[in-house]
Formats: structure tokens, sequence, C-alpha cells
């Protein structure tokens, strides 16, 4: 598989303004991604995963390192975000939410539209296009954030925990959506969690992250036909080979947090 | 639970008027000083009749219109560029530090002096008034928007331009109306100063010339015409934004 996205040896220090600290979120990351795969990163909270997506996306700049996006990209545009909090325009449509790229792109007007109903198709979003982000249920309102961002249509689209704010009957119907767009759209997806089950459930590969300083620990290729499901034997003695690689940095980041 | 009663809301006013006329017939208190509602409202209708209300009511909504306006205006210009661009924050926040405090009725004598005892020294006092309310609570209403969001609209292509535009306004939108309320009642308030003094025309004007004359019952119908004002520009004000910001809960 070629490469679609070359991470080399990206380091990120936050310097926090008010005290003067100077925070390593992430130390000596390299790491290839390969078109079309599903990546899923996991590691305990606080460890830097959030900070190298939004280097990834070019919304962060590293202290050192780089990105590089292979030239041959799929797309319109380099890389898309779908964020926790949805970050839905509050005033505007399901509709208006999704076009909002294309239009300050300045596509016409009947292109993007049409684009987006085909779009509300795919995240199953007909007859809720003309509804505000508050009429919705936390699930439809993820849909419509991922239906926005690859309205720009993007070669990597990059996700950030984008079901942790939900509960777990609509988190489990979810990650079988994004399955399934991941297979329609033929997309890279980089994939933030801090749960394994879903790591386990979705990830072509699974990236496991030390404690802060963010560095990489293990890839691990994961190698199930999907679908797949989480009480399979396979599954399920994958999910307890990441616990046991995981566990140690999670206790060394709640000791870093003053827990335990 | 305690059901909300609704002919409740309807009866308690009429009653208060019926026990406030009655206890004014029965002689209880001075009419010269609280006339009866059936006496202020038949003023009221003869004041209306030759014309002297709606005249002054008329003048007055014209300076409170053009004070507000200018000030809604501004006041929403300098608030979203002070909100938004560090330069203007750093150079107005000192000069709304000093000056918000001051009461703006305080400032109408200077304007006078300025401006001379015309049309221009009211509405820009009025105009005062209005700016710094709405200025304020444009800016509260920039800063308030949710950093995710300008973080998407970077991540979906939006330049510098097009983030103002079209996440900052929208999302300040809310606040702006709340400054637009908060100027609007300061507004009538300043009419009513800056019609007290140096004036032969408006609704202030008026009420205090009944006040002096000591014809109380034109004191009630002129204060009562305020408040009917200040319930006008309320509603108008809501109605306003119910069309422009349609996706807020009420
Ligand atoms: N904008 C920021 N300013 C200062 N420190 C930050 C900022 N964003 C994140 N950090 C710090 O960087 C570290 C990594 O954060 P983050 O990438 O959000 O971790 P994760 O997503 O893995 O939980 C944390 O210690 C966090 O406090
Ligand atoms: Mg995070």
């Amino acid at each position: 598989m070629p490469i679609v996205l070359h991470i080399k040896d990206i380091r990120k220090v936050w310097h926090i303004e008010r005290t003067k600290e100077q925070v390593v979120a992430l130390d000596g990351i390299s790491l290839d991604v390969e078109r079309g795969e599903f990546l899923v990163l996991v590691g305990p909270s606080g460890c830097g995963k959030s900070t190298l997506l939004q280097i990834i996306a070019g919304l962060e700049n590293p202290a050192s390192g780089g990105i590089e996006l292979s030239k041959s990209l799929d797309g319109h545009k380099e890389t898309g975000m779908v964020f926790q909090e949805y970050a839905l325009f509050p005033w505007r449509t399901v509709l208006e939410n999704i076009v909002f790229g294309p239009e300050v792109r300045s596509v016409p007007k009947v292109e993007r539209e049409a684009n987006a109903q085909r779009l509300i198709e795919l995240v199953r979003l007909r007859g809720f296009e003309h509804r505000y982000p508050h009429e919705l249920s936390g699930g439809m309102r993820q849909r419509v954030a991922l239906a926005r961002a690859l309205a720009n249509d993007p070669a990597v689209l990059c996700f950030d925990e984008p079901l942790a704010s939900l509960d777990a009957q609509t988190r489990k119907v979810l990650q079988v959506e994004l399955v399934r767009i991941w297979q329609e759209t033929k997309r890279t997806f980089i994939y933030v969690t801090h749960a394994l089950d879903e790591a386990v459930l979705l990830g072509d590969r699974v990236v496991l992250f030390t404690a802060r300083p963010g560095r990489i620990k293990e890839i691990v290729p994961v190698r199930l036909p999907r679908p797949r499901t989480i009480t399979g034997k396979q599954e399920v003695e994958l999910l307890e080979y990441l616990s046991e690689r995981i566990r140690d940095e999670v206790e060394r980041s709640l000791k870093a947090e003053g827990l335990t | 639970m305690w059901r909300r009663y609704r002919p409740l809301r309807i009866i308690s006013p009429i009653a208060f008027l019926l026990i406030w006329e009655a206890v004014v017939r029965l002689g209880e208190v001075n009419p010269l000083l609280v006339p009866a509602p059936a006496s202020v409202l038949r003023t009221m209708f003869d004041m209306t009749i030759d014309g002297r209300l709606p005249w002054a009511i008329a003048v007055s909504l014209h300076r409170v219109l053009q004070g507000f306006i200018y000030g809604s205006v501004l006041g929403i210009g300098l608030g979203l560029l002070v909100g938004w661009f560090r330069p203007f924050e750093d150079a107005v926040d000192p000069l709304v530090g000093a000056i918000y405090p001051i009461p703006k009725s305080a400032l109408f004598p200077l304007f006078i002096l300025w401006f001379g005892l015309g049309e221009t020294s009211k509405v820009i006092t009025i105009m005062i008034g209005v700016v710094f309310l709405v200025l304020i609570n444009t800016v509260t209403g920039v800063k308030a928007i949710d950093p995710v969001l300008l973080k998407a609209a970077r991540d979906l292509g939006a330049n510098r331009r097009q983030t103002f535009m079209k996440v900052v306004i929208p999302g300040a939108l809310p606040n702006i109306f709340t400054g637009l309320r908060l100027g609007a009642g300061m507004a009538l308030i300043l009419v009513f100063i800056t019609e007290i003094e140096a004036t032969k025309a408006g609704l202030g004007f008026l009420l205090w010339e009944s006040y002096q004359l000591l014809l109380v019952k034109q004191v009630f119908g002129c204060t009562i015409a305020f408040g009917i004002l200040g319930i006008l520009t309320t509603w108008i004000l809501q109605w306003l934004e119910k069309v422009l910001c349609p996706w807020r809960r009420v």
C-alpha cells in the first residue's frame, strides 16, 4: 500500500504562559500512514493524541519534525477533522453545516447542495436537513459533523474521540456505521480513542502511545476479518493483549496526575 | 405541583385597577395626588384627541430612534473589531474603561455647551448611553464563541475574513441582542432626562411641564405612555431576535 501520510520525528512542546511551564506533549513520533487504512491511536488521557491529530490537520505546528502528505492525494483537500464535541455551527441547519467547507471554497451553490444531499444519504440523515443542531441527538450531530468533514472530500479524515460523549447503545451503532462509511468512501481514517474495544473493532492497525510525553510504544496490526464482534474469540484475545500493554502507561499517567 | 392558573394573570391587574378606583372614589386618598384610573384614561384620551400626546411621543421617538440606531451601529461595529482584533482591544479598552463608569446623563450639560440646545446634544447623549452597552455585550459575545468552532471553521478551509463573517458575527448575535435590549432601556431613560431642560417638545418635556403645573392626571398619562414605549421596544427587539436568531431555543 502506498503511503499517504508521512509523520517524521515530531516533537511538540506546549508553553503555558501563566505558569511559564513547558509541557512536552509529543516526542519522537514517526509513523507512516497507508492509503485507505483505518488507523487507530490509543493511549492514556493527556498523552498527546489530540495534539498529534491537530498537527496532522495543520491546526497546530510541531516544535520540530513535520508531516508530509503524499502529492497524489485523493480528494480536494488534504485533511478533515471530526471533533469529540461535534463543533457544529449552532446557527446553521444540518444542510448549511454540511456545505460550509465547499461554501468557503466558493463551490457553486447548486453543486455543493447536490453533494450535500448525497452525503445526507450516506450518513442517513434524510428528513433532518433543515433541523438545527440542538434539535438533534448526540449521535445525529456526530453524523452531521462527519458529513461536513466529508463534504470537503479530504484524503485523510481525522477523528478525535468522536463517540466518547455518546451512550453505549448509540456508540455501537455508530461504530458499525463508521466502518461502512470508511468502506464506501475508501478514504484514510485516523481515529483517536481511549476505548480499547473500539480500537479492536475498527482498526487495521492500532498505535499504542506511552504516557506523556507521548511516544509510540507499539504498533499492533489487526488482521481480523470484518465485520468484527467484540465477543469473538480472536477479538477478545487482542483486547486482552492491548489492555495488558497499556496498563503500565495508564498507571504512569495517573501517577503523573497525582492519582493513586 | 402548582399548575399555572392563567385567568389569574388577567384578573389580578384588573382587580388592582378596580381597587385603586374604589379607594379614590371613597375618598380615602387625595385625588389631586393620586387620580383614579378612569380619570387618567380620560385625560390620556383628551391629550390624544387634541394631539399633544401623539406629537410628544413622535418627537421623543425620533430622538430615541436616532440615538439608538447610531449607538447600535457604532457599538456593534466597534464591538466586533475589539472582540476579534487584538490591536483594537488594546486601543479601545482603556477608553471604555475610563468613560463607561460616568453616568451618561452627567455628560448632557457638556454636550449642550458643545452642540447647543437643539437635537444634536440630545441625540448624542442617547447615542453614548447606547454605544457602551451594545459595545460591551458585543465584545462579550465575540469572546464567548466556543474556540472549537473557530478551529472547525479553519479546518474546513475558512480564512480569517470568512471566519469573521460566518462564525464570529452569527456567534456573537445573541449577546448583541442582549446589548440592544439594555441599550433600548437606556435610551428611554436618557430621552426623559434630556427633555427636562432645554426643549419645548417631547414626552419628557410634557411630563415635566405637567408636573410643574401640578396637572397630576397628565403626569400619570405621560408616565404610562413611557411605559408603553418601553414595552413596545422590548416586543420589537424580541421579534427581531426571533427572525435573526431562529436557532435559539426560546
Ligand atoms: N492548548 C494547549 N495549551 C497548553 N497545553 C496543552 C494544550 N493542549 C494540550 N495541552 C497539554 O498537552 C498534553 C497532551 O494533551 P492532548 O493532546 O489533549 O492529550 P490527549 O488527547 O491524548 O488526552 C496534556 O498535558 C495537555 O494538558
Ligand atoms: Mg484528546
